[in-house]
């Protein structure tokens, strides 16, 4: 069965937190116990999971350590600007896109909607309402427009 | 090392270039000007540029469910090895069968949401065991989709076991898109997923053929979509990347989607046979990526999805509408899983977990309960919370945070609560390995140029 790993760490040089968080972060091959002890200073202890090493473990969770150092630093000095960033994101609106100007007013639009609108009700109109489709014949043949009506043909 | 931020910019960094910009000492350069530009440097950064992106990448938040799952019947005919739909046998009775009312209870319950856009996605067991009230839904979706003047998309996920002529070209005239599972070659895929009734995988080629074969014919009269196909990853399946690869371009399909397992449902109970490690599936995905990039290299159309998923998040910085890796997860406010009875869940798994007698994740009644207490009910804010990576101690620090997300009904059911503990979950170390194998290759010019490509717009 792997041993134990203890390891005291200086909570002048890292604060609780970060312990804890790089602790936390080899929580899948280890528990981890920590205490505090007199002067500054805490033991963690990493108790192997079964089936996993212990090999390598207090180097990771000082490694861990360092890159928790930085990141708490990191955090900290960009806290306020990162939730207003956030809080800009949340309450982000894309600008509305630029309205055509046709440079008629409101009114003048209207009618000319309107005038458009009967326009195409016309077109409807003649289209179905029974007119003929070619109003001036233009597929019409000669025998169609000029022939006698009786069906006799002029003798040339 | 491999920076992030908020916005979704990331930045690859040698391990020397990353101590002199920790310690401030890069400042300037090409480097540094990249940097600057991704919202890096604190004083030269785009906060206007940033909070867009940011919103953008989370657009969803205001959207309401967009996935409502009806889950049409519990009875299926087959016996997939690794089930999480809690399939009952075909014979049933009808008991588990989801009523026309109920349906059409669940469609107009879906259409309440917010959501521009809705998709109904008819599942179960086996949707098409219970086809009367299957095609009465989807009828009177898009009556009421029309009526309504909403965009409803219908998709029906099916084993196509019980597909015939009549009903495909029903589904095809009604514009729904049809899914199934391939998880590779005849043996392979058959060992997977048991039919006693036939050969499952004959079924699937031979529909996929048929639905291939409509999309490529495109009509004016209604939009006919390819079918897509689903791989669920065994332990049967390691090994055998490129065969089943094979098997995806030897059936005309465009995209694989390489899913790994999860113990939840049948498969919990089966894990020592057909589970593996994290690792090993790490492994897998990265022999298939390398698989499919050599073929795409070669002039072969074929994109995993997996992969465009999280490229749609790095590269274009979207939101794919992916439920299952989104912070918050679509717990209800993404998605709903409708049982047969009309009880809601905040998803399939969620509802999966009810079957087996714990209805943590239940969220209400179509039949009984307004959209408004459905969406507050405890499930639905508890899952939101859980679900938050601001608030998960490891995902709070991981560089993959802005493309990631994590399940609470995995966890729920893995490690025994809704927050899991993510230094030791399967998910989060099956979600690192695609990421791992997904940046290693956006590291290299000519893959990341093909990955590129995949979500280009």
């Amino acid at each position: 069965m792997p041993k134990n790993i203890s390891i005291e760490v200086s909570l002048k040089k890292y604060s609780p937190e970060s312990v804890r968080y790089a602790a936390h972060s080899l929580g899948g091959e280890a528990f981890a116990y920590i205490k505090p002890l007199p002067g500054g200073r805490a033991a963690v202890e990493l108790a192997p999971r079964p089936g996993r090493a212990s090999a390598g473990l207090a180097r990771r969770f000082r490694a861990e350590l360092e890159d928790e150092k930085l990141r708490e630093r990191v955090a900290g000095e960009n806290r306020e600007l990162r939730e207003f960033m956030l809080l800009k994101a949340l309450n982000y609106r894309p600008k509305p896109p630029e309205k055509d100007d046709s440079g008629l007013t409101p009114q003048q639009e209207k009618e000319l909607n309107d005038l458009i609108a009967q326009i195409e009700t016309e077109i409807k109109a003649e289209a179905s309402g029974g007119a003929s489709s070619d109003p001036l014949g233009i597929t019409s043949t000669w025998e169609d427009k000029y022939a006698p009506k009786n069906g006799s043909k002029k003798k040339r | 090392m491999l920076l992030s931020n908020d916005a979704g910019f990331t930045a690859a960094l040698t391990g020397a270039d990353f101590a002199r910009y920790a310690a401030g000492r890069l400042k300037t350069g090409a480097l540094h000007k990249e940097l600057a530009a991704k919202g890096f440097v604190r004083e030269m950064t785009d906060f206007e540029g940033c909070a867009a992106a940011c919103a953008k990448k989370n657009a969803f938040l205001n959207a309401g469910p967009g996935l409502h799952i009806l889950v049409m019947t519990l009875r299926c005919n087959h016996k997939c090895l690794y089930c999480q739909s809690s399939a009952v046998g075909a014979a049933g009775g009808g008991k588990t069968d989801m009523s026309r009312a109920v349906a059409r209870r669940s469609v107009d319950f879906a259409l309440k949401s917010t959501n521009p856009s809705i998709t109904i996605e008819f599942q179960g067991g086996e949707p098409l065991l219970n086809w009367d009230a299957l095609r009465d839904a989807v009828l009177y979706a898009r009556r009421r989709g029309r009526e309504l003047g909403r965009e409803v998309r219908l998709a029906l996920v099916s084993n196509f076991s019980l597909m015939t002529e009549e009903k495909a070209r029903f589904l095809v005239e009604n514009e729904v898109s049809v899914c199934t599972s391939l998880d590779g070659p005849a043996g392979l895929h058959n060992r997977n997923r048991v039919f006693t009734g036939g050969n499952s995988h004959s079924e699937t080629a031979r529909w996929l053929k048929y639905f291939s074969e409509r999309a490529a014919k495109q009509v004016p009269d209604y939009k006919t979509f390819n079918p897509s196909a689903l791989l669920t990853v065994s332990r049967f399946s390691l090994g055998r990347e490129k065969e089943i690869v094979d098997e995806y371009v030897r059936r005309g399909l465009q995209d694989i989607f390489v899913r790994p397992l999860a113990p939840i449902g049948f498969a919990k109970k089966l894990w020592p046979s057909i589970g593996y490690t994290a690792a090993e599936f790490a492994r897998f995905y990265r022999n298939t990526l390398a698989y499919i990039l050599k073929l795409n290299a070669a002039g072969k159309k074929l994109r995993e999805r997996h992969a465009v998923i999280m490229l749609e998040k790095i590269v274009n910085g979207a939101d794919p509408g992916y439920l299952d890796m989104r912070c918050p997860c679509g717990a209800a406010i993404g998605q709903l899983a409708y049982n047969y009875n009309g009880d809601l869940y905040t998803c399939d798994e969620g509802r999966m977990v009810g079957w087996e007698g714990d209805d943590l994740f239940k969220v209400g009644n179509v039949l009984k309960d307004s959209y408004r207490k459905v969406m507050l009910a405890p499930a639905a804010r508890a899952c939101a919370a859980a679900s938050n990576l601001e608030l998960q101690p490891q995902c709070s620090r991981c560089a993959y945070k802005p493309f990631c997300g994590v399940c609470p009904v995995y966890n729920y059911e893995t490690q025994g609560s809704l927050w899991g503990d993510m230094p030791s979950n399967g998910r989060c170390a099956l979600s690192m390995g695609m990421f791992d194998a997904l940046f290693a290759l956006l590291a290299k010019p000519a893959s990341a140029k093909i990955l590129k490509g995949w979500v280009a717009r």
